[in-house]
């Protein structure tokens, strides 16, 4: 079966997050009333895989292996199955 | 082993470009460099038939995931077995800047336990954000017990070109105290950026130019022998790629950056 | 009637009814396929098909609007001009590489031919030089426009089998602090455009591999309907090894990324000017940049070129396949046949007209005798990089296009490379509407030098410079940012092999504001400019590019400005014995908000024998004297002063080309025997921000006396003295052990010591009546000139 997943790379709190800083500021700068910037990526990623867990099992492992380096990256995905 | 038997291999892949003037500088110090692709040391070369492993500097994979992530767990994929082996027997590895970030994403630095299976420290966005080309001064810490720094340095203060855009030094924060206190008692910390009269960056731009963590610049495994470094050791390797060679009737032989690639040499000499 | 019927084929191919197509309809069809013909042109393909007695494909009408294009044909710079005076066959070959053939010097190795000029660097190797503009995708993207001017431009070098080594790159934007209320639709604030494209420049160089070395950047209101990029890169290859001897049967080819629909009619876009609706028009002309796939493009070729395995090559730029084909074709007199369906796609949907014209970047097309073939799929392989063959190179002199095996164009090349001559008329009012400004002369003159050393066009750019690599490969010796206090060098030298102390030098020249006045005197002093920038780090014998950014020249007055610069152009050439070696001109930079000032930029390239003896700005030694060579004018018409006090007045800085040639002479010689300590131009600005810059670049400072300053008669003012724009001018720090020697190499041309370096880190002018009228901390002026552009990005 085919499932796709949304998986999302931030910083995790705490971690000084330069470019969104810069990004609010200049935000505010063009006079946008701006509290906060957050700066994340997100992969889409299709996949094959014989059920729904087993696609997280997956995803799961592709975070740790690649997506995400523990010391600074917090990761937050949804798997579902693409009809 | 004689210096002219030494063999350096410069590794690279798609995306790598500072191989050509890394590998002058090993051979300008008289040492034996071939620039090797990485498919062929997964394919027809072997890495145990190099004394010296250097990642150059470059954006490998064009950095994306994060600067040397997709290299980082491709090298350990392919060549891992082999690559302990080359730490096990305490032959060398470098990291320059983009070779750097691929050691710390490869779980080869700064090896608090030995060679882990995720990254143990991270280089992250430069602060101020941005890509950043230029001459910084850095102090030799801890350098005596690093292969690539254990000559007796005739300064402590050497002066070296950056230019990146990731390459602060951070550790987790919830472990960062305690792992920055090993670091020390390890005398992993080799390299941190500095003023030009010696005196700590303090996380001061421009003397620290990416906000890194106690002004890390460079930092070895507790071995000592794989060494990894922002600065481009490279580009100030012969006087006259200096900034400031004009101020003088002609420039200096050579530049500060030599100093690492005499002292692997020297390592490699009396050790082997 | 309908002029378009699909043919009996199972995929898109089109028929065009030209043959029994009356005025209109051509009219009609050129606009329906964007293909941007004009009516004589359309009945010069209606004249050919009906010879061929068959109506054309939309392959065959698209390839021939590629080919024809003004961004691929140039038609006006080859075009007829009528003038009151009389007609000009062909302004390129009338001015600009007429300098070069009458010059003939031996240096030159390829000129005006190839993808790049190409001149002699020493026994073994050398110099390939091009530059190129890519402002409208720019405008339309920034940092994708921008990013893919810089691949395109590194792939004219890869042209002719060059390595690059060092990228180049000039400016031109509105007002940062522009008002955003004013901004017509569809055009982007400079500030966006400025960030985008400073990314874009930043991201390909730097992932290249490749160090940015040299650049300027201009701030003009004109500039913000039309913003100005002009890519340039320099290359290195044994002269040996340079292959353009493809011949039938010699395979063709394609290697590096796949074709997608980005970049479709990319040339037509570049030939029209900028609208409203140009962003949705031409969403497809944007093109995506990958210079990763770039960078492993470029080891493959370095390797086959090494290898000696090809016969020709040349880059996949505006116009894509088509035009690249056709002109390779062309320029071995053969034909070439091809099959569509071989190249390799990013997505499945385009019609063959499509893949035969997409500018999808990182491309190129090589050629290949059959027996390398294999060795060269190989080394393409080994990189990383897709290579495909997609036909072979013909005795017919007709490029045939098939798709599925069905033929879907064929043209004779003959016809394609001659199409008609484009009459256009221009006219230019030399009655200057310019009157000199009347001025009065402040009293504080400090506070004018202090604001004209962070105005923009002025302060330093190393905020941005610092976000380009020009360090990599480790081969630059005099770099953009000088030393410590990142002072701003006239020029780069590189030291491009490990063996050799010679040297490459890379400078620019460009004045718009000259260019408001009039573009003769213009071009003369970017000319004057940049040769001067590269003489004053140790630079000569000196090749020139020239990139001409105008509006319309549909419009009589600008091509009656063109052609002024143009005139200029080949005096200037000839007179310091410069030679032309490449140019690119981008026409039709029009938008709402109306015409481009006209702007020339001329880069210079220079070499010199030992890098050792390179020579930077920064004052070196307290007790030294600081000379000023060459003569000041009251010149300031377009000046910086004059900006900053809101005129703009006619007398402009002329060039006195024996004079100047002279001039360039004697810094050479004296750069050559020992006798210059630091020197630095007088340009932007003039003599106090000259000698401002060479005092907050070092650790010193200087004591200066105008009233020794060599000058015209007519020039009795410490204001125009401190800021007039004379060409040819120099500051040169020289020992005072040294400066008998130093004076005798000066001879006649005018020179006088008239400062002297000090420990105090302080800049003191004194004024034509002795009074001081500057006296400033070197960390005062450092701070004004730092502050400028500091948050600019």
């Amino acid at each position: 079966m085919l499932y796709e997943a949304r998986v999302e790379v931030g910083l995790k709190p705490g971690h000084s997050d330069p470019e969104g800083e810069t990004t609010a500021h200049s935000l505010k700068e063009l006079t946008y009333p701006i509290k906060e910037v957050k700066v994340s990526k997100t992969y889409t990623i299709t996949l094959k895989a014989d059920s729904h867990n087993a696609a997280t099992i997956i995803i799961e492992e592709i975070c740790k292996r690649m997506l995400a380096n523990p010391t600074k990256d917090s990761v937050n995905f949804k798997v579902a199955e693409v009809k | 082993m004689r210096r002219e038997e030494i063999n350096v291999a410069v590794i690279r892949v798609g995306g790598t470009n500072c191989d050509l003037e890394t590998k002058r500088a090993f051979e300008d110090s008289n040492m034996k460099a071939e620039i090797v692709h990485f498919n062929q040391l997964c394919r027809e070369k072997d890495l145990l038939d190099y004394d010296i492993l250097v990642i150059p500097g470059g954006f490998s994979h064009g950095d994306y995931v994060r600067a040397g992530a997709i290299w980082a767990k491709r090298l350990m994929a392919r060549l891992g077995k082999k690559i302990r082996q080359f730490v096990d027997e305490d032959r060398p590895i470098l990291g320059i800047c983009n070779g750097f970030q691929v050691l710390v994403e490869a779980g080869l630095l700064p090896q608090f336990e030995g060679i882990s299976s995720f990254p143990e420290a991270a280089l992250g966005t430069n602060i101020p954000t941005g890509y950043n080309c230029r001459w910084v001064y850095l102090k030799l810490e801890d350098h005596s017990h690093c292969a690539f720094t254990r000559k007796t340095a005739s300064k402590r203060v050497l002066k070296i070109p950056v230019a990146h855009a990731e390459g602060r030094f951070i550790l987790a924060r919830e472990k960062k105290r305690k792992q920055l206190e090993k670091l020390m008692e390890n005398h992993q910390i080799v390299l941190r950026y500095c003023h030009s009269n010696g005196e700590t960056a303090n996380d001061e731009y421009p003397s620290n130019p990416n906000g890194s963590l106690y002004d890390i610049a460079g930092i070895s495994n507790p071995t000592g022998t794989t060494f990894g470094l922002m600065p481009h050791p490279e580009r100030a390797y012969f006087g006259w790629q200096l900034p400031d060679w004009t101020r003088n009737d002609g420039p200096p032989t050579f530049g500060d950056g030599r100093f690492i690639f005499e002292s692997v040499a020297e390592y490699l000499t009396k050790k082997f | 009637m309908t002029l378009y019927i699909q043919r009996d084929a199972p995929f898109q191919i089109c028929e065009i009814k030209i043959i029994e197509a009356n005025n209109k309809q051509l009219l009609r069809i050129s606009q329906e396929l964007g293909i941007g013909l004009s009516l004589e042109e359309m009945k010069t393909v209606r004249k050919y098909f009906t010879k061929k007695d068959r109506n054309p494909t939309d392959v065959e009408l698209q390839t021939i609007g590629q080919t024809w294009s003004e961004h691929c044909f140039h038609k006006t710079f080859k075009g007829t001009i009528l003038t009151p005076k009389g007609e000009i066959k062909n302004l390129l070959k009338t001015f600009i590489t007429k300098a070069t053939s009458e010059l003939n010097p031996s240096w030159c190795i390829s000129v005006f031919e190839d993808n790049a000029g190409i001149v002699d660097f020493n026994n073994e190797y050398a110099i390939a030089a091009k530059v190129e503009t890519h402002n409208h995708p720019s405008a339309i993207e920034p940092f994708g426009g921008a990013a893919t001017g810089v691949g395109g431009v590194i792939r004219d070098i890869l042209g002719v089998w060059a390595d690059p080594i060092a990228c180049t790159d000039v400016l031109g934007f509105g007002p940062l602090d522009y008002n955003h209320n004013k901004l017509p639709l569809g055009t982007k604030h400079p500030r966006y455009l400025f960030r985008g494209i400073i990314a874009g420049i930043g991201c390909y160089g730097n992932n290249m591999g490749i160090p940015t070395v040299n650049g300027a950047i201009f701030f003009d209101e004109s500039y913000v309907g039309n913003v100005v990029v002009y890519c340039g890169c320099l290359g290195l290859l044994p002269k040996s090894k340079y292959a353009k001897n493809a011949k039938a049967g010699d395979v063709i080819l394609l290697v590096g990324g796949k074709t997608g629909r980005d970049g479709i009619h990319g040339v037509t876009f570049a030939s029209t000017g900028l609208t409203d609706k140009s962003e949705e028009l031409s969403r497809s002309a944007v093109q995506i940049a990958n210079p990763i796939e770039e960078e492993k493009l470029k080891r493959a070729i370095i390797k086959v070129r090494d290898h000696n395995l090809g016969s020709a090559i040349t880059d996949l730029g505006g116009g894509g396949l088509s035009s690249a084909l056709g002109e390779m074709a062309h320029r071995f007199n053969c034909g070439a046949s091809i099959e569509l369906n071989q190249v390799p796609l990013k997505h499945e949907g385009l019609s063959p007209w499509e893949i035969y014209i997409s500018e999808s970047q990182e491309r190129m097309l090589l050629f290949i005798p059959k027996e390398n073939l294999e060795k060269v799929l190989e080394i393409f392989h080994h990189e990383d990089v897709e290579a495909t063959p997609i036909g072979e190179l013909t005795d017919d002199k007709v490029v045939k296009i098939h798709y599925n095996n069905v033929e879907v164009a064929a043209l004779d090349t003959d016809f394609l490379f001659a199409p008609p001559t484009v009459k256009r008329y221009a006219k230019w009012n030399d009655d200057l509407a310019f009157k000199e400004p009347i001025l009065d002369e402040p009293d504080k003159l400090e506070s004018y030098l202090l604001s004209l050393l962070s105005s923009e066009n002025i302060a330093s750019r190393e905020s941005i410079v610092r976000t380009y690599d020009y360090e990599v490969k480790g081969n630059t010796v005099i770099k953009p940012l000088h030393g410590e206090f990142g002072g701003p060098n006239d020029a780069a030298v590189l030291k491009p092999l490990t063996n050799s102390w010679k040297g490459i030098v890379v400078s620019s020249g460009m004045n718009p504001r000259y260019g408001k006045i009039d573009p003769y005197w213009m071009a003369a002093s970017a000319i004057d400019e940049a040769i001067r920038n590269n003489a004053a780090v140790g630079g000569r014998r000196i090749a020139l590019l020239d990139n001409f950014v105008w509006g319309s020249p549909e419009k009589p007055s600008m091509l009656g400005s063109l052609l002024r610069a143009c005139e200029a152009c080949y005096e200037y050439a000839k007179g310091f014995r410069t030679p032309f070696i490449s140019g690119k001109d981008s026409l039709y930079n029009e938008s709402s908000m109306g015409s481009v000032t006209p702007t020339l930029l001329i880069t210079a390239v220079g070499i010199m024998p030992d890098v050792r003896k390179a020579v930077s700005l920064d004052l070196k030694s307290p007790g030294d004297l600081l000379f000023v060579v060459g003569q000041t004018f009251p010149e300031l018409g377009g000046s910086e002063y004059y900006r900053l006090r809101d005129v703009l007045g006619r007398s402009i800085p002329k060039v006195q080309v024996i004079q100047a040639r002279t001039t360039m002479e004697v810094i050479t010689r004296a750069i050559d025997s020992g006798l210059v300590r630091a020197c630095h131009d007088i340009s932007d600005g003039g003599l106090a921000v000259a000698v401002s810059e060479m005092a907050l670049s070092s650790d010193y400072g200087l004591d200066l006396r105008l009233r020794n300053v060599p000058r015209a008669d007519s020039i009795d003012r410490d204001d125009f003295v401190l800021f007039s724009e004379s060409n040819s001018r120099f500051l040169v720090e020289v020992p005072k052990a040294k400066a008998k020697d130093f004076e005798s190499t000066a001879g006649s041309v005018p020179h006088a010591a008239v400062g002297e370096v000090i420990e105090s880190p302080r800049l003191r002018i004194y004024g034509l009546e002795n009074k001081k009228v500057v006296d400033a901390s070197t960390v005062e002026l450092l701070t004004a000139w730092k502050r400028g552009l500091e948050d600019a990005l």
